[in-house]
């Protein structure tokens, strides 16, 4: 039994459009350790949603693994049969979507939908369903009673714990949550990640979630993979990659958003610019137009993943100078002048 | 308690529509050009044999009067006599009822068979040249003429070929016991199978296209999605998920339906001489007999009225979102 679940290795999403294809995923990499939370974090059309996709391998219509492998408990899943890939979802992989509200069928009961996946997937009796369900219901803290209601009956953070039950039914060892607070207000957002990392920690599984909010990633995650425009930028354990953070965009991310800890900081600086059309990617590191720090050697040659300390990767050609970076980009003017 | 509140104010809606019908009806014939005892009245009559029968049938009473005798009669189930049989236009309309609903029901149960199967399938075969041929052709069959398509129907199936009778319910002189024995004979079938056949065609494609479009916009919900990545099987996914949704507006559109094709009935009953009510309005009206096309045209009314209170109840009995709203 090795220390890593799921390994992520060079993955190629892309997508259909019209004649031509973009890469929305173009070699990522990253690592899920046994028994983790890792958070995917980056700003909308940065393809996480597409790698949280492609790891259970139901993507939209007009989207293909391209290429790379996804090494899950040591088999490459991106290379399974569909027939052997079917197997394993929910059993092994379970997800949890944005919006549980359109994510649960509204013509169905919550236990209908909780007994269609512990009987039809989990092969259990009637009986055992229906004390599996009750199990599941306590364990996201709502009452067995409110089992046969239907989902337009829960308030969304009720849908959002339904959704977690959901995903736990079947003791999977990898959960996917993609964007599972997002809709939610800020107290339920923290009741429900308070629940996500004690269900965790309690049922020993790996969950990579999925968002936008490094503040969400800072409460909860063990592990941060940032992502851009396709590609890692950068990635190791959380406090490394928050508290000293080695790529540009990172630290651009952390002055972008309210102090994690909760300590006044002052003013927001934003990152000037979008990110690039994936359709037409510039040539060398994606982030350097908008980088307050390229020089040449970023605008024409694409950076690799290097390591910067044990467990640690970073992907910027200026990633030695990280230190130096980390204090320029703490002023506000260093983005402001760029723009 | 709110339960029997919403049936109650519902009913109450129904009353109301009802009394609208009921006085539009009054009006119209009333307004109507011509005299409605010309039918009647043989014109060798005396002025004052004239004027009698008129006071016979309450016409020379003030409108108001007629309208609240009207209004009283209805409430009986008395719906006057007709001009034209002398007798009893309830009763005459009783006989014809169960023909038309026979009709309607076996014609709109196939076509809503055949247009959701067709439709989901369709769906699911997107793009495909199958979908592709199926599309234009649907649209063809939408587009023909009932009458007309009953009458090609009539020369190839019954004149060239001779599988089918030519019109009618039953054979020249054949007499049945009851009318129990009558629809569920052999003959009755096969009279019935063009006309149903002619309907079925003619509506299947609302469903079919319904069905198409609802399915999928309803492949592209997020449950369905989910559904997937839950490792539920195709059939699972599909049917259970997305036709299921999906089917929601097209169990309410069949419901509506029944309303429809009761008009569209008139001409489909004409073209096969199906002794129904469309056929029966059709030649009340041009024979003026006013009691006979009235009573016609409220038993179609109160029929489509019925059907739309079904299809409220179908929908809250197939949605929970409305029942338990």
């Amino acid at each position: 039994m090795t220390e890593t679940l799921l390994s992520v290795r060079d993955l190629k999403v892309s997508y259909q459009v019209g004649k031509g294809s973009i890469d929305a995923v173009d070699g990522a990499s990253f690592d899920v350790p046994r028994g983790s939370i890792v958070g995917l974090v980056g700003e909308s059309g940065c393809g996480k949603t597409t790698v949280a996709r492609a790891l259970t391998r139901v993507i939209a219509d007009n989207a293909s693994i391209t290429g790379g492998q996804i090494l899950f408990d040591g088999q490459d899943i991106a290379a399974l049969p569909e027939r052997e890939m079917n197997a394993l979802r929910w059993r092994d992989i379970a997800f949890i979507p944005q919006s549980a509200m359109n994510s649960l069928d509204p013509v169905y009961t919550v236990e209908y939908q909780l007994n269609e996946v512990l009987r039809r997937r989990g092969g259990l009796g009637r009986r055992q369903a229906r004390a599996r369900c009750e199990e599941l219901f306590e364990m996201v803290g709502i009452e067995a009673g409110r089992l046969g209601d239907y989902p337009h009956q829960f308030s969304g953070g009720m849908r959002q714990r339904v959704a977690i039950a959901l995903a736990l039914a079947l003791n999977p060892k990898l959960v996917i949550a993609d964007e599972p607070v997002t809709a939610l207000d800020v107290i339920v957002q923290r009741q429900i990640l308070d629940q996500l990392r004690e269900l965790q920690s309690m049922l020993g599984i790996s969950v990579i979630l999925v968002t936008h909010d490094i503040s969400v990633v800072a409460y909860v995650c063990d592990r941060t993979v940032v992502m851009y425009a396709g590609r890692i930028a950068e990635a190791g354990p959380m406090d490394a990659v928050l508290m000293e953070p080695s790529h540009p965009y990172t630290m651009g991310l952390r002055n972008a958003f309210p102090d994690l800890k909760g300590a006044a900081s002052g003013v927001l600086t934003p990152i000037e610019g979008a990110p690039p059309n994936l359709a037409f990617p510039p040539p060398g590191c994606r982030f350097a137009p908008r980088c307050p720090f390229a020089v040449e050697t970023c605008t024409t040659q694409q950076p690799a993943l290097g390591m910067v300390a044990p467990d640690h990767r970073v992907s910027c050609h200026r990633a030695d100078e990280a230190a130096k970076l980390r204090q320029e980009a703490a002023r506000t003017e260093t983005w402001l002048a760029d723009a | 308690m709110s339960h029997l509140k919403a049936m109650a104010s519902r009913a109450l809606q129904l009353a109301l529509v009802l009394w609208a019908v009921v006085t539009i009806l009054f009006l119209m014939f009333r307004l109507m050009p011509g005299n409605p005892m010309a039918a009647y009245i043989d014109p060798t009559f005396t002025v004052e044999q004239q004027e009698a029968l008129m006071a016979q049938f309450g016409l020379d009473k003030p409108l108001w009067e007629q309208y609240l005798i009207y209004l009283g009669n209805l409430l009986q189930g008395e719906l006057g006599q007709s001009f034209r049989y002398r007798e009893p236009v309830a009763e005459r309309l009783m006989t014809l009822l169960p023909n038309t609903l026979i009709l309607t029901f076996s014609s709109l149960i196939v076509a809503y068979t055949f247009g959701i199967l067709a439709g989901a399938y369709l769906a699911w075969r997107r793009g495909s040249v199958v979908e592709n041929t199926a599309i234009p052709l649907v649209l063809t069959t939408r587009a023909m003429p009932e009458f007309w398509l009953g009458m090609v129907l009539l020369a190839v199936f019954s004149f060239w070929l001779g599988w089918f009778p030519a019109g009618g319910t039953r054979p020249a002189g054949a007499s049945y016991d009851s009318l129990w024995a009558l629809y569920t004979s052999r003959e009755f079938l096969s009279y019935l199978a063009l006309p149903a056949l002619t309907l079925a065609i003619y509506s299947q494609g609302l469903p079919l296209l319904l069905m198409r479009s609802n399915m999928l916009d309803v492949m592209k919900e997020d449950f369905v999605t989910m559904a997937r990545i839950k490792g539920l099987s195709n059939w699972s996914v599909v049917v259970r998920h997305a036709a299921r949704n999906a089917l929601l507006p097209v169990m309410t559109s069949f419901a509506i339906a029944v309303g429809y094709q009761l008009q569209g009935n008139v001409v489909v009953e004409s073209v096969f001489s199906w002794p129904g009510l469309g056929r029966e309005l059709v030649n009340a009206v041009s024979a003026s007999d006013y009691p006979l096309a009235q009573g016609a045209f409220l038993m179609i009314a109160v029929v489509v009225i019925l059907m739309n209170l079904i299809a409220d109840l179908l929908y809250s009995l197939l949605d929970p979102r409305i029942s338990h709203a």
